[in-house]
């Protein structure tokens, strides 16, 4: 017999790091609301009967985030055979709201009392006892940093599973609310189970259409509650959701009247706000965090990052391992077709991937530092003032700082972004920043073209961020994307001192999903791309010009044309850019007739520099910058979109903009700088009109909503 | 008056939140009910950050607007 337990509680209450204390698990505890998008479960430690589910944070059961969505179809409908209510002490009126609503679902539940050492540091008091008499359910005292408690509330809410406990008595509300819910009770109570029966009646009154979906009711039945309801809106001179709100608080605070005594603090600022005062700043604000960002960007790509880098590539993957493979192999009389795929293909192509870990784990390691310890989340906040001007999100701002290092953990972060419209155009345009495996691509264009000036790269950084705002810009005016930005409401978390294993397991989190990738994608992929550039279409092993990838690239590269590059060879390289990105530079290398170059490919700079001009080959980086991410990067697309057709959306946006803005710079380059003007020029100019065109016109939705506002009005 | 024209460090009592949707029922999930003690700790060109029952809620000036003391 197994009994699921659930756990449920507020955003950042300490429920991550009870689940891992009792399940022995090592899931990231995070300093930043919404860190638990998807409900994990674990086996308890103590008896492996008990499975404990960990549901995303909410503050309450009605369904504004995707969140509470998750949680509530979960309690509602799974039902669990009990339930463990994470309180926050140090908060506990918010804290009580969800509780008040988690006792009326009709499940055993027992309230772990969080954070009680907070409480007593403060010199606050709560009479336990009876506020366990007044919610009607046990109540134990934990802490969960501290490992206090949370095995005594685990064996407690076993024990309810086990005995089929009832489910704890739901507060009452006024007296003439209790009748009106009574009768839409007796109305329903033959559609539902006997054990919702009072949430049900209580979200029909509240008027919430999922909960209405779910039951079926007839169309007279509906109309009778629709009736209750106005009555009492009447009577309570307001709005349903809101005379439950209110009861809810009320509720609240007669209970805390008698077993909570706040400590008088005379209005002190605490730490944390002592902090916010400075770090969000009117002025402050902007250049602490250009400061912090720069720090963070010196030290994961320009030193120590790089560093470690550079041994892995120019030591551990040179001198160590192929050699040692090679001698293995040759030891074992292999065919020299496979040595070559195994040596070649494999090493060297995972060997690059891995090349970018330390670097990664360097960036990754700060920016869990830096969330864990609470700024994270006031970065969503500066920033959310310059985003909203191009219909973005603040918190749209953390999912490209990940994207310096990877391009796949970016587009994971994009989760916590409740607002769906938001979540998928941050989705779409996070890769346009630079990540850490375009850095050779702009290494070669700089050192072959532009005797290695800084400016390139820099200059790549802006490029991203521009595209990020024109497209903003110019997507939110479409259909896919109308409407009001998001409002901007999040909880900041306090400030403290980040623990050790919880930024450990932050940073491993994010870089597994890039190790991930190098161990599945690259690897298959790598085989291919030696396959297809050391065989012709009738099997046999021949020099590159005359592969089969030679053959697909000749048949491509027309399309480059406009945009300056139209030889196969850049064709081939943007092409094996989407297995990864850093393949653009050794393919291209291979396609030359270089057996093998450096990271960047200073050996071919001289015959690259032949066949491009300074103008194509920025035009060049700028498509490989900007054009559909590496195969990784597309499969987390295709995951957190959720769905086939965003996919090809994104990608199909990303190759398009991309085609269009190369070919704007190549075409207006060469007017401005050579003076050349043809055909290819007009298509620049009027390419370059229509996007300027799509990003100062009025906003469509806009004007018909005005104009919808303006009948109504007549 | 709405929230935005508070002072940091002003504290004040909610009288009522305008407008009738999501936005609003979440806002009182979060503890912005009529009545209710607010504190603002920091302002960012309208972007407020502020202390309601105990804790900490950025909200946005097109939110704050809607907040009325």
């Amino acid at each position: 017999m197994e009994y699921k337990i659930a756990l449920a509680g507020n955003p950042n209450c300490g429920k991550t790091t009870m689940f891992n204390d009792l399940t022995g698990s090592s899931q990231y505890v995070g300093n930043w609301p919404g860190v638990t998008v998807e409900k994990k479960e674990g086996k308890l430690k103590a008896n492996k009967q008990a499975i404990i589910q960990d549901l995303p944070g909410i503050y309450s059961l009605s369904p504004y985030t995707l969140e509470e969505v998750v949680s509530r179809n979960y309690l509602v409908t799974q039902h669990p055979d009990a339930m463990i209510n994470i309180v926050d002490a140090s908060n506990l009126e918010r804290n009580l709201y969800l509780t008040t609503q988690l006792l009326e679902i009709g499940v055993p539940m027992v309230i772990a009392l969080n954070m009680m050492d907070l409480v007593r540091k403060n010199g606050d008091k709560i009479d336990v006892a009876k506020l366990s008499q007044a919610l009607g359910c046990q109540i134990i005292e934990t802490s969960a940093l501290k490992g206090e408690g949370s095995a005594e509330v685990a064996k407690a809410a076993l024990t309810l599973a086990q005995r089929k406990s009832l489910a704890p008595k739901p507060l009452s509300f006024d007296p003439k609310l209790e009748e009106t819910l009574a009768m839409i009770q007796k109305q329903i109570a033959g559609n539902c189970d006997p054990n919702n029966l009072r949430w049900f009646a209580i979200k029909l009154f509240e008027r919430d259409e999922k909960a209405m979906e779910q039951l079926n009711l007839s169309a007279a039945v509906l109309d009778q509650i629709e009736a209750l309801r106005q009555e009492a809106e009447r009577e309570f001179d307001d709005d349903a959701e809101s005379i439950i709100t209110h009861e809810r608080y009320q509720a609240i605070s007669r209970i805390l009247k008698t077993c909570y005594q706040k400590q008088q603090t005379k209005q002190r600022l605490t730490t944390s706000d002592k902090i916010d005062k400075i770090v969000t700043n009117r002025i402050l604000a902007l250049p602490i965090f250009a400061l912090v960002m720069f720090v963070v960007y010196y030290l994961s790509i320009s030193t120590v990052g790089t560093m470690m880098t550079d041994w892995v590539n120019d030591v551990l993957f040179t001198e160590i391992i192929p050699p040692a493979v090679e001698g293995w192999l040759t030891a074992a009389n292999t065919a020299p077709w496979l040595q070559s795929l195994v040596l070649d293909g494999i090493i060297a192509g995972v060997g690059a991937v891995l090349g970018f870990l330390p670097q990664m784990m360097v960036l990754f390691l700060l920016l869990a530092l830096l969330e864990d310890c609470g700024y994270m989340a006031r970065i969503a906040f500066i920033m959310d003032r310059v985003f909203r001007r191009f219909g973005l999100s603040g918190k749209s701002f953390i999912p490209m700082l990940v994207g310096l290092g990877c391009g796949v953990p970016a587009v994971q972060a994009s989760r916590t972004i409740e607002n769906d419209r938001d979540r998928k155009m941050t989705i779409m345009t996070t890769t346009f920043i630079p990540c850490s495996a375009k850095l050779p691509i702009i290494g070669l264009i700089s050192g072959a073209l532009f005797h290695g000036s800084g400016w390139v790269a820099t200059s790549a950084y802006f490029v991203g961020i521009a595209a990020i705002i024109v497209s903003g810009i110019i997507l939110k005016k479409t259909k896919l994307f109308a409407g009001d930005p998001a409002p901007f409401v999040m909880e900041l978390p306090a400030y403290h001192i980040p623990s050790v294993k919880g930024v450990l397991i932050h940073m491993w989190d994010r870089s597994k999903a890039f190790v991930r990738k190098a161990g599945t994608i690259i690897f298959l992929s790598s085989a291919l791309i030696w396959f297809l550039s050391n065989f012709n279409f009738s099997l046999q092993m021949v020099e590159t010009p005359d592969s089969i990838l030679a053959s697909i690239g000749r048949v491509i590269a027309p399309i480059f044309a406009p945009l300056g590059w139209g030889h196969w060879e850049a064709a081939v390289g943007s092409f094996a850019g989407l297995v990864a990105k850093e393949n653009l530079v050794s393919v291209m290398a291979i396609l030359y007739g270089f057996a093998e170059v450096a990271e960047n490919g200073d050996e071919m700079w001289s015959v690259f520099a032949q066949n491009f001009t300074m103008i194509s080959a920025y035009s060049f980086l700028v498509f490989n910058l900007l054009c559909a991410p590496c195969f990784a990067a597309i499969g987390a697309i295709r995951r957190e979109m959720g769905s086939g057709k965003w996919t090809w959306i994104a990608i199909g946006y990303q190759c398009l903009f991309a085609y269009v803005v190369s070919l704007i710079i190549y075409q207006i380059g060469n007017l401005l700088l050579g003076g050349t003007f043809g055909l290819g020029t007009v298509v620049g100019i009027i390419l370059l009109a229509a996007m300027v065109y799509l990003m100062v016109r009025p906003n469509p939705e806009e004007r018909t909503r005005k104009l919808k506002v303006a009948k109504t009005a007549a | 008056m709405p929230l935005t024209f508070a002072s940091v460090g002003q504290t004040a009592v909610i009288q009522r939140i305008t407008g009738k949707d999501d936005v609003r029922q979440h806002l009182a999930e979060l503890g912005f009910v009529a009545g209710e003690k607010v504190t603002i700790i920091s302002s960012n060109g309208g972007n407020l950050i502020l202390n309601i029952k105990g804790s900490r809620i950025a909200l946005d000036a097109s939110m704050a607007q809607r907040v009325m003391l």
